[in-house]
């Protein structure tokens, strides 16, 4: 039919494969119309359990805005809409594409969705816990990082958890644990810049996150293709 | 020394390492009673020769797994892979006890079962990154996948635990600072020292011998797999026979 | 017409190193075990260029397995086997997947997907126009249907989306599993069809069935998968 025109270079397969899982996405509803009502139910809730104390809450706010984006932002890593059937592995695998472009489109559309994912949930949490805003304008590298971050710890769990019965549930597992400099990261940054302190060692902190676990997911995508 | 040529064939506890270790066990103990009460904290400072120990195998296990994941990786012989599973299995054992007898400690020494400090933060989060690990393992059937996809987790996760650590720290510490591990004189009595050391030899005895025994257990399953596979085994194809057609009307 | 190997210097493909009279596919003593099961076992082929193989077996006799090590997505347990030049687990098998096509039993489309996005996909990832996925759905009688999620198919409509992958791919080893059921008389042809332009450039078709008949005319031999190893099949309408 046709011969290869040019040689698309690993971005642009990564582009089209995160762009694939973004359509999926848009089609299926369930990391933005499903996980993030099911997170914002969670900040619903959070108050009930705790009882309604304005303050208290206010003080808590912004530590149950991150626990939230945390816990089910991994369940958007591993949203099933997202799982590739065996045969579409091997249609994959043959376009050429390797395991470490796979891996990295697949993280691509995971920043994405957890980006839009917090940030349908950030008004969620203004609006019901009323939190102290000072220093807001530091929310949004850290926004950016923490996705990126999340993003990379929930692929590697999705490639590792991929094909068996318990993903969904053992995902996370694998996940959360390891996430925690992200979360201390995120409430550290507000916290720092709410009390007049350098908020750049949390943000820093974020960042080394975010490039350790994307030096360790380039590393393992090699060592997880399933096949030769 | 020649190797056995049946690993599953040989005794399971072994005869050196078990009578080595219960004396290293009972010297250990030993120390810990005679060695004095603490000024602030009485008898229940014999609570450290414990736990300290316990802490230090939870860790030593992790390092285990951890290098035998690697070697996995690269070699991909059998036995590294089941050094790692046995090696995070006695770890996460010695987590447990390590969380368990700090939780006892530090109700009358802080007046709490459970303190938010860094060192007692990230070995709890260890504990669970290591049940992760075994779950992982528990959750894949076929025997290369397992041993590789856990070897990848083995080797991430405990590439996650500095960063994790760090963080917690910063995050909050209240825990006593270093008091044996100091470069000039280590802050703490001598006999207490040499009881705590002894500790640490018994608990790192006891981690080697749970951790061969549990190698020697998965190896004797392993060989007994082999031999079932070198008798003669179906072909999958071969469960399918002719349907009896015309038996049902 | 002999093999012709893409140039080396023909953007996004990859030059082989196979030389011409050196079989598309090579097994020696293959075996594959999935877990503990045995699914191939001590299995030899050998698939020239320009050869149509066909591949029968009952039920779980391993037909999908042997198309799947050779489309090198499967890695074998013992023996030694090379595909279009490469060994089978070697460094270069993922340099060589492109230059093959697999039509699964099940289609690989993505449901959410039309079956346009899910061709627009394989060609930006092959490095090819998004235009001749459309003229590729066109070929297959699906122009009419490119904008209809894949979902939202019948088998046989999902059929002809994979052949057009097929097509878009140009590939010199072409893999059909189970490939004719499902397909009306049109598709059959255009099954034969593309068989025939592989055939043509030089390259080698595995066609997987239980049904000899299906086979018969299309494969120049065929082998029957029996105890995990390929025997040779008379080509016979009775064949079963």
């Amino acid at each position: 039919m046709s011969r290869p025109t040019t040689t698309p270079t690993p971005l642009a397969r990564c582009l089209a494969l995160a762009a694939k899982d973004l359509r999926v996405e848009r089609r299926s509803g369930e990391a933005l119309l499903v996980i993030a009502p099911f997170g914002a139910v969670a900040l619903l809730l959070a108050p009930l359990a705790v009882g309604v104390d304005t303050p208290l809450l206010a003080e808590l706010g912004p530590a149950l805005y991150w626990l939230v984006v945390l816990l089910f932002g991994v369940l958007v890593t591993l949203r099933g809409s997202a799982v590739d059937g065996p045969h579409q592995r091997a249609m994959l695998a043959l376009t050429g594409v390797g395991p470490r472009i796979l891996l990295a489109g697949r993280t691509l559309g995971n920043v994405a969705l957890l980006l839009g994912f917090e940030l349908l949930l950030a008004p969620v949490a203004v609006l019901l816990y009323n939190p102290d805003l000072t220093g807001w304008p530091w929310l949004l590298p850290v926004l950016v990082l923490v996705a990126g971050g999340l993003a990379v710890l929930g692929s590697i769990a999705d490639a590792l958890a991929a094909g068996l019965d318990g993903r969904t549930s053992l995902g996370p597992l694998l996940t959360a644990p390891i996430a925690v400099p992200l979360l201390l990261g995120a409430t550290g940054v507000l916290n720092a810049a709410r009390y007049d302190r350098p908020p750049w060692p949390w943000l820093l902190l974020v960042v080394t996150v975010d490039l350790v676990a994307a030096l360790l997911a380039a590393w393992c995508a090699t060592h997880m293709e399933d096949v030769a | 020394m020649t190797p056995d040529p049946h690993p599953g064939s040989g005794p399971l506890f072994g005869r050196r390492l078990p009578a080595v270790t219960a004396a290293a066990v009972v010297a250990a103990l030993a120390a810990a009673m005679m060695s004095p009460p603490d000024y602030v904290q009485g008898e229940l400072v014999r609570l450290m020769y414990v736990h300290v120990p316990a802490a230090w195998a939870a860790y030593l296990s992790y390092a285990v797994t951890l290098a035998a994941s690697v070697g996995w990786l690269r070699r991909r012989r059998p036995g590294l892979d089941r050094l790692a599973a046995a090696s995070a299995e006695v770890g996460v054992f010695f987590t447990g006890l390590a969380i368990a007898l700090g939780s006892i400690w530090g109700r009358p020494t802080w007046g709490v079962w459970w303190a938010w400090d860094a060192r007692l933060v990230t070995t709890a989060l260890l504990f669970f990154v290591y049940l992760g690990y075994l779950a992982l393992r528990r959750a894949i059937p076929d025997p290369v996948l397992r041993a590789r996809r856990s070897a990848v987790f083995g080797v991430v996760a405990f590439a996650q635990v500095p960063l994790v650590h760090f963080s917690v720290l910063w995050w909050r510490t209240l825990h006593q600072p270093p008091t044996v591990l100091r470069p000039s004189d280590p802050a703490i009595d001598h006999t207490m020292l040499i009881a705590l050391l002894l500790g640490v030899l018994a608990f790192t005895l006891l981690h080697a011998l749970f951790v061969r025994t549990r190698c020697r257990i998965a190896a004797a399953r392993d060989a007994l797999d082999a031999d079932d596979e070198t008798r003669y085994r179906p072909v999958a194809g071969a469960a399918v026979s002719a349907p009896e057609v015309g038996s049902h009307v | 017409m002999p093999h012709t190997a893409p140039s080396r210097d023909q953007p996004g493909v990859v030059a082989t190193t196979r030389p011409a009279d050196e079989p598309c596919a090579r097994l020696d003593g293959i075996a594959v075990t999935v877990g503990r099961t045995p699914i191939l076992r001590n299995l030899d082929l050998v698939l020239n260029a320009g050869e149509v193989i066909g591949v029968l077996g009952g039920n779980g006799s391993g037909k999908s397995t042997l198309l799947r090590l050779l489309a090198t997505l499967v890695r074998p347990s013992r023996g030694r086997g090379a595909v279009l030049g490469h060994e089978l687990g070697g460094p270069g098998t993922i340099a060589v997947r492109p230059r093959i096509a697999l039509v699964g039993h099940l289609p690989a489309l993505y449901p959410q997907l039309t079956l346009a996005e899910n061709l627009h996909l394989v060609a930006r990832l092959t490095g090819r126009e998004e235009r001749s996925a459309d003229r590729a759905l066109a070929l297959v009688g699906l122009a009419g249907a490119a904008h209809r999620r894949a979902e939202s198919c019948s088998q046989g409509m999902a059929r002809r989306a994979e052949l057009a992958r097929v097509v878009l791919a140009e590939p010199s080893l072409l893999l059909l599993d189970e490939i004719h059921s499902g397909l009306d008389r049109d598709a059959v042809e255009l099954v034969d069809e593309v068989v025939t332009g592989v055939r043509g450039r030089g390259g080698a078709c595995v066609l997987v069935s239980h049904e000899p008949d299906r086979l018969t005319g299309v494969a120049d031999r065929l082998v029957r998968i029996v105890d995990g190893r390929a025997r040779p099949e008379p080509q016979a309408v009775d064949a079963r």
